[in-house]
């Protein structure tokens, strides 16, 4: 790495202890590739395609560079030779540690103990998780007044118990050792009490709060907004601007063209049957305003259910989205042909006398390819008027929104499939220009006070507005904020934030819905809230947030204050605060909509700006949990790349992991090329929210680079520029290596038809997928036609080898042969007393409705006490989620479909981890799972190797967090410790089954279906996962499994899996097809 | 030159062979022997705590019920230390001035707590749970010993896996009447003091299931019938839990059965214990000794 952006990005991390060398292949090669494969074929990744030594190198290992570990590999800075100097006497104690008396350990009893306690029993209160595209529900679990998991709150009408990866990581971030503990004064520790005095007086002083500016992030709190206005009352020259560096510009701008006011568009998916999304990434996150509502409406659509129409969905989008892979068909544009695109579909719904779109008078439309999409696309629609949706992407040009509204308009959707309300945020603006024109202020000496409320501009801001010396010309800057980062340490003031769970607020939700915010514990640094600070210029500035938020909630609580308070903190949100649908329609059509910006010049490419699926804008970029989460799709962990097709590759001669200089309005950036399967040629895609600097804390310090610096001003959403190949290359951070293992060609044993290549190494997964159908689905067509396609061989099914002779002789789920043991395998014992069958655990996963968000990997995290391990570790495959998302695309890189599964510990009955472990350390219990006893594990590793579906993980090193302080808090108390050299894997939430089983005994009742909800299942915002006791044939996961669409992965094995999968469907348009 | 050794070195030789086997047995043994020893499980020692609180004095002597302190013991894995406050409840009274309690009032004038030592320390990586086991059946003295007759607290079993499994692997010899768990001098039925149950034909908690009395029923133990009036005419067959009805419910169990159930006489632990197992349903020793009910 050469220039200076990217040494400041991977600086601190620039220790690699390997070197795997990426995949160098070419557009032909792939291609080649690809031709050379008979029907289906499934692949994982670039570097499986490519195939190459160097890869093979990698994979000859299981866990690579394991044996040849370098000096760094021990982490805590001593060298392995030096630990072991340090360590020999413990070594030689070793064999005595059974012997080791415990310590003595104290217990602190209560002085008064709290009412309604039970200590060892966790309770639950509702609150709600503020975020600028509206408030996420939640229930917090707290064990002893300590939060250790937030959940969705099943109360609420639109949460319905789900969540989604950034809410469940949110207690990570309560419980960040990096959070600011005080408040400073330039620097030194400083007293609230003396920034209240000197803001007031300031105020005071000031002409009517003449040079007093705001800057918050996003309101969604009715009580802030109404204690803004307060404040504009007492001082009306005090200006509030409120900017996020991610936010909805695009919609507000198109709504106030269009409605004459700021509205916000409800989509009712449920009413559905044609989605089509102009680069919505409503599945992916609550990035998108809506996202558990939507995501939930659209599985609910898209199950393959007798007597239900299934949903279609058409994706238009430049870079590859969950959304734009669960799409039955799927365009990748780049930003400006998108644009156009959106435009020229709304001319063509609003005037009969265009009946199609046509390649020629000078349409965007330019492809064949596009021409067929967009005419059979428009064909769809029309039938589906009223019962079809247009979904625009928050992050696309007003234009999309604009010809979004023109669209459900004269489709006739309004009202039906689309709802029109105010805004969530109650003082809707339009951020980007309101941010340019306080640095306006800034620059002409206007601005006397900033007070940046939970804003981190000196990161985040466009660096062409030059914020960084606009901000150095303001006397006195104020910075609220969680952590001391890139803004705090530069303010003259910096107030530490309390986190949502440690302190009183309100907000809304996206359909309206305000939620009372209440502390789940005290705030652990002291802290403010965005709520104090305002209340400093106000006549009672001692008065709490609770006081304010408690005297707004007047405002909307209706009936006796005292009981529908209680009742609206008990719930979790206040009944009849709903947005009803407004009247008001969209004027004019696609005429109306804004000039779409230009394409880019020739030779140049549209660099596209997303916020980061884990870490959105850099907010939660030292949530280690987030950092370390593969990303959606391209499996990026703790780092951003420049995202870009393979064509687009080949242009600029780059190879995988080549290092690209962008350059967009004279400023430049390196960094690392992602090829990303059916990202649109052209068009490069990076994410914002990663680079952050040292300030921003442990986890995020120079994870990534900060694409914040080439953003404009004015095109946040895409702008054109140049790429050059510099030279040097980066090694790019990607989960993959754990799922794919070393096979000999011995291996491959097909007795009809030898497999094509016989060279090198296998990997299960990547090689095979489509042989030993791992992913297994059928068109609607196909499956009307044959319902039992997951397990015959239909010959019209392209490619589906199900039961195929040679793997295994006896076909799918063979038969028990004899045993020593007839009680082998048998889960019928009957309790004598009363004659009730024993449980038999068991997990269905419905292909069909996952949506690959991450929601369930992010619960497995806070459930399951699983650590992080860092960027070192996880690119030698030693990253320790224990559930994981598998991606396998199929077909062209261009324009391919992808299957998500979802892949953790199966429970086989006839495990094979268990049948090679020398201690004994993994075995089965009576109900079937398959348990790790960590206190045997010594650590041979053999039990992973011998698991084909590679879920088990080892503690190469003392990953687990012993000494952080803040981190014991956050801890799930009902699981284990684990610690270096100990083998783990998803257990199924063994702590909740027991938690069941004894309550259940204790009434002497059998468990009820439903009664055990595991961390996933709880999270996942698509109800693809079901678990419960499959003895049971009334139980919801038995009723799963007996869909003829049910499979197990691998079956010709015979490891006989608990977790089975239900085979998806698709519903591709015929014309299409 | 002379010989060195002479030819006694080799009986020396020989002997020293056998002796260094023996002492690496030795060794193994007196490990094994130690790992067990009241001084690595601490079993009968009485730690040197803050107040040198007597159970007996309190249990046994002033007749306190142990849920006056241990509040939570029926619903929760923790039995629960008492709070400062539940001292103060008497010793504002009573005591007042007396030094021993001197910490006991610095406690509650500080707000400090009071800094017990855990007699009953268990592994970090045991999840036991007090909830279930008194339940279903096993008294306090079971495991914690005479506490009314112990001045200061000690362990009374060691605690190690082995003397939980012991129990785990066959529950019946210490399952003793659910109204029978706080008694701390129960010895279980023997031929002169015998126990007659009966099943009490209610649903619901394991404690309802089944009576227990020590004194004879009123008309003999084969043929008494104490219970209340039929609640239905359905059936007079013994069925204290559903089968997983198709349908219904898995967890609503069918109601069982008033019938007229008689009492049965038990005169030994075990023939109690086995009809206990089965009305209280304790789980079968391979799912009570299975891995994943102490460790997760």
């Amino acid at each position: 790495m050469k220039t200076t952006d990217m040494e400041q990005g991977i600086g601190s991390n620039a220790t690699v202890v390997t070197e795997i060398a990426p995949a160098k292949l070419t557009l032909a090669q792939v291609r080649a590739k690809l031709d050379g494969t008979r029907g289906k074929r499934f692949w994982k990744n670039l570097d499986e395609l490519a195939d190459e030594p160097g890869f093979h190198a990698m994979l000859a290992e299981e866990f690579p560079r394991l044996a040849g570990a370098e000096p760094n590999e021990w982490v805590d800075a001593v060298s392995r030779r030096g630990f072991m100097k340090v360590m020999g006497a413990s070594f030689a104690l070793a064999g005595l540690a059974g012997c080791t008396k415990q310590p003595d350990e104290p217990i602190f009893p209560y002085v008064k103990a709290p009412e309604d306690l039970i200590l060892g029993k966790p309770m639950y209160f509702a609150t709600a998780f503020p975020f600028p595209t509206g408030a996420i529900p939640v229930l917090v679990k707290s064990d002893a007044f300590r939060p250790i998991k937030v959940d969705g709150n099943p109360d609420h009408p639109m949460a319905k118990g789900k969540s989604d990866a950034l809410t469940q990581a949110t207690l990570l971030d309560l419980y960040d050792p990096d959070r600011s503990t005080r408040p400073l004064y330039r620097g030194q520790p400083a007293d609230w009490a003396e920034f209240q005095e000197a803001f007031a007086k300031a105020a005071k002083a000031s002409s009517g709060g003449q040079g007093i500016y705001f800057l918050s992030e996003t309101i969604t709190s009715p009580t802030l907004a109404a204690q803004w206005k307060q404040v504009q009352a007492k001082y009306p020259s005090a200006k509030l601007v409120q900017w996020d560096a991610v936010n909805q510009d695009s919609s507000r701008a198109a709504s106030k063209a269009a409605f004459g006011s700021y509205m916000d568009a409800q989509y009712k998916l449920e009413n559905a049957d044609v989605i089509l999304s102009l680069d919505a990434d409503f599945l992916g996150g609550i990035a998108h305003p809506g996202f558990l509502p939507l995501a939930a409406a659209y599985s609910a659509r898209h199950r393959y259910v007798e007597g239900q129409t299934m949903n279609r969905m058409y994706v238009v989008e430049t870079m590859a989205t969950v959304t734009g892979f669960k799409a039955e068909h799927r365009l990748a544009l780049k930003p400006s042909d998108l644009e156009a695109f959106a435009q020229q579909l709304a001319r063509v719904m609003a005037s009969p006398s265009i009946p199609n779109v046509g390649r020629a008078e000078g349409s965007v439309v330019r492809t064949a390819e596009a021409v067929i999409f967009a005419n059979a696309l428009i064909k769809d629609l029309k039938a589906a008027a009223g019962r079809c949706v247009v979904v625009p992407g928050e992050q696309a040009p007003a234009s999309v929104h604009a010809a979004a509204y023109a669209l459900n308009a004269a489709l006739g959707n309004v009202g039906k499939t689309v709802i029109y309300t105010e805004t969530v945020n109650p003082l809707p603006s339009e951020q980007n220009a309101d941010f340019a024109s306080l640095v306006g202020d800034i620059n002409a000496g206007k601005v006397q006070w900033l007070v940046m409320l939970g804003v981190n501009p000196l990161y985040s801001a466009p660096a062409d507005l030059e914020f960084q010396a606009a901000f150095d010309k303001v006397p006195n800057t104020v910075h609220l904020g969680s952590h001391v980062d890139e803004t705090g340490v530069l303010s003259v003031w910096h107030i530490n934030k309390t986190h949502y769970l440690e302190s009183w607020s309100d907000a809304r939700a996206y359909d309206g819905t305000i939620s009372i915010i209440q502390p789940m514990i005290a705030p652990m640094y002291g802290g403010h809230s965005a709520h104090e600070v305002l209340q400093s210029l106000l006549d009672n500035p001692e008065a709490s947030a609770f006081d304010v938020v408690q005297e707004n909630a007047k405002t909307y609580i209706k009936g006796d204050f005292a009981t529908a308070w209680r009742k609206a903190l008990h719930d979790g949100w206040v009944e009849g605060t709903a947005f009803t649908a407004s009247s008001a329609s969209p004027k004019g059509g696609a005429s109306q909509a804004p000039a779409a910006s230009s394409a880019a010049p020739a030779g140049m490419y549209e660099i596209s700006f997303r916020p980061d699926p884990s870490l959105y804008d850099g907010r939660y970029a030292n949530v280690g949990w987030l950092q370390e989460l593969p990303k959606q799709i391209t499996n990026l962990s703790w780092d951003n790349a420049a995202m870009m097709s393979l064509a687009t590759m080949e242009s600029l001669g780059l190879a995988q992991s080549d290092a690209v200089e962008i350059e967009v309005n004279g400023r430049k950036l390196v960094a690392p090329a992602l090829m990303v399967p059916g990202q649109a040629d052209g068009a490069v895609t990076v994410h914002v929210g990663l680079g952050r600097r040292v300030e921003a804390g442990r986890v995020a310090a120079g994870a990534g680079f900060n694409a914040y610096y080439l953003r404009p001003s004015g095109a946040p959403s895409y702008a054109a520029g140049k790429l050059t190949r510099t030279g040097g290359t980066y090694d790019i951070c990607v989960t993959k290596v754990d799922t794919i293992e070393h096979r000999g060609a011995f291996a491959q044993q097909d007795l009809n038809d030898k497999i094509f290549d016989k060279e090198g190494t296998y990997s299960l997964p990547g090689h095979e997928a489509m042989e030993r159908a791992i992913i297994r689905y059928a068109t609607l067509a196909e499956v009307t036609k044959n319902p039992n396609f997951a397990h015959e061989n239909d010959g019209d099914v392209p490619g589906a080898l199900i039961n195929k002779v040679g793997y295994a002789p006896e076909g799918e789920t063979p038969a028990h042969g004899e045993s020593f043991f007839p009680d082998a395998w048998r889960y019928d014992r009957k309790d004598v007393s009363s004659g009730t069958i024993q449980n038999k655990w068991g997990m269905a996963i419905d292909l069909n409705s996952c949506i690959g968000c991450n929601a369930c990997v992010v619960s497995c995290y806070a459930e399951n006490n699983i650590p992080v391990v860092g960027r070192e570790q996880v690119k030698i495959g030693r990253n320790m989620q224990w559930l994981r998302i598998d991606t396998y695309f199929e077909g062209d890189l261009h324009a391919p479909r992808a299957h998500f599964q979802p892949m953790a510990c199966q429970h086989c009955e006839n495990a094979g981890c268990e049948q090679v472990c020398p201690v004994g350390a993994t075995v089965h219990s009576p109900e079937g799972l398959n348990v790790m006893v960590y206190n045997r594990c010594v650590g041979t590793r053999y039990c992973s190797n011998n698991c084909v579906y590679k879920v088990r993980r080892f503690n190469f090193l003392l990953y687990s967090d012993y000494d952080t302080e803040s981190l014991k808090f956050m801890r799930n108390p009902d699981v284990t410790v684990r610690s270096r050299g100990v083998m783990e894997k998803c257990s199924y939430c063994i702590q909740r089954i027991e938690a069941a089983k004894i309550d259940a005994d204790k009434q002497n009742r059998p468990i009820r279906d439903g009664e055990i909800v595991t961390a996933c299942q709880q999270a996942c915002p698509a109800s693809a996962i079901t678990f419960g006791n499959t003895n049971d044939p009334n139980s919801a996961v038995s009723k799963q499994k007996a869909t003829e669409r049910d499979y197990q992965v691998l079956a010709d094995l015979n490891f006989r899996p608990r977790t089975t999968y239900t085979a998806g469907v698709i519903n591709p348009n015929p014309e299409l097809a | 030159m002379a010989q060195v050794f002479d030819r006694s070195s080799n009986a020396l030789a020989r002997a020293s062979l056998v002796l260094t086997g023996l002492l690496v047995i030795a060794l193994g043994v007196t490990l094994d022997q130690l790992q067990r020893s009241p001084w690595v499980t601490r079993q009968g020692q009485r730690a040197d705590q803050p107040i040198p609180f007597s159970h007996k004095h309190h249990v046994e002597g002033l007749g306190l019920q142990c849920q006056y302190c241990h509040t939570t013991v029926e619903v929760s894995s923790y039995a629960g230390i008492p709070p400062t406050k539940t001292c103060m409840n008497c010793h504002a009274e009573i005591w007042t001035n007396a030094p021993m309690l001197q910490p006991v009032r610095d406690s509650w004038a500080t707000g400090q707590s009071i800094q017990w030592i855990k007699v009953h320390d268990l592994p970090d990586f045991v999840y036991f749970n007090h909830s279930v086991h008194v339940n279903k059946g096993i008294g306090c003295a079971t495991c914690h010993g005479r506490v009314d007759e112990m001045p200061l607290m000690y362990m009374e079993n060691s605690l190690q896996m082995e003397w939980c499994l012991d129990c785990h692997r066959n529950p019946a010899k210490n399952l003793r009447p659910t109204s029978e768990i706080y008694n701390m001098a129960w010895q279980g039925p023997t031929r002169g003091q015998p126990v007659y149950c009966a099943p009490t034909g209610k649903g619901g908690a394991t404690a309802q299931s089944t009576e227990c009395i020590t004194r004879q029923p009123p008309s003999g133990p084969e043929i008494a019938f104490t219970q209340e009036p039929s609640l239905g005419e359905s059936g007079t067959r013994l069925e204290p839990r559903s089968e997983l009805k198709e349908g219904g419910n898995a967890g609503q169990t069918v109601p069982m059965i008033p019938i007229s159930a008689p009492y049965q006489k038990f005169s030994t632990q075990m023939d109690l214990g086995r009809y206990l197992t089965a009305q209280y349903h304790i789980r079968p020793p391979n799912e009570l000794t299975s891995c994943e009910t102490c460790h997760r």
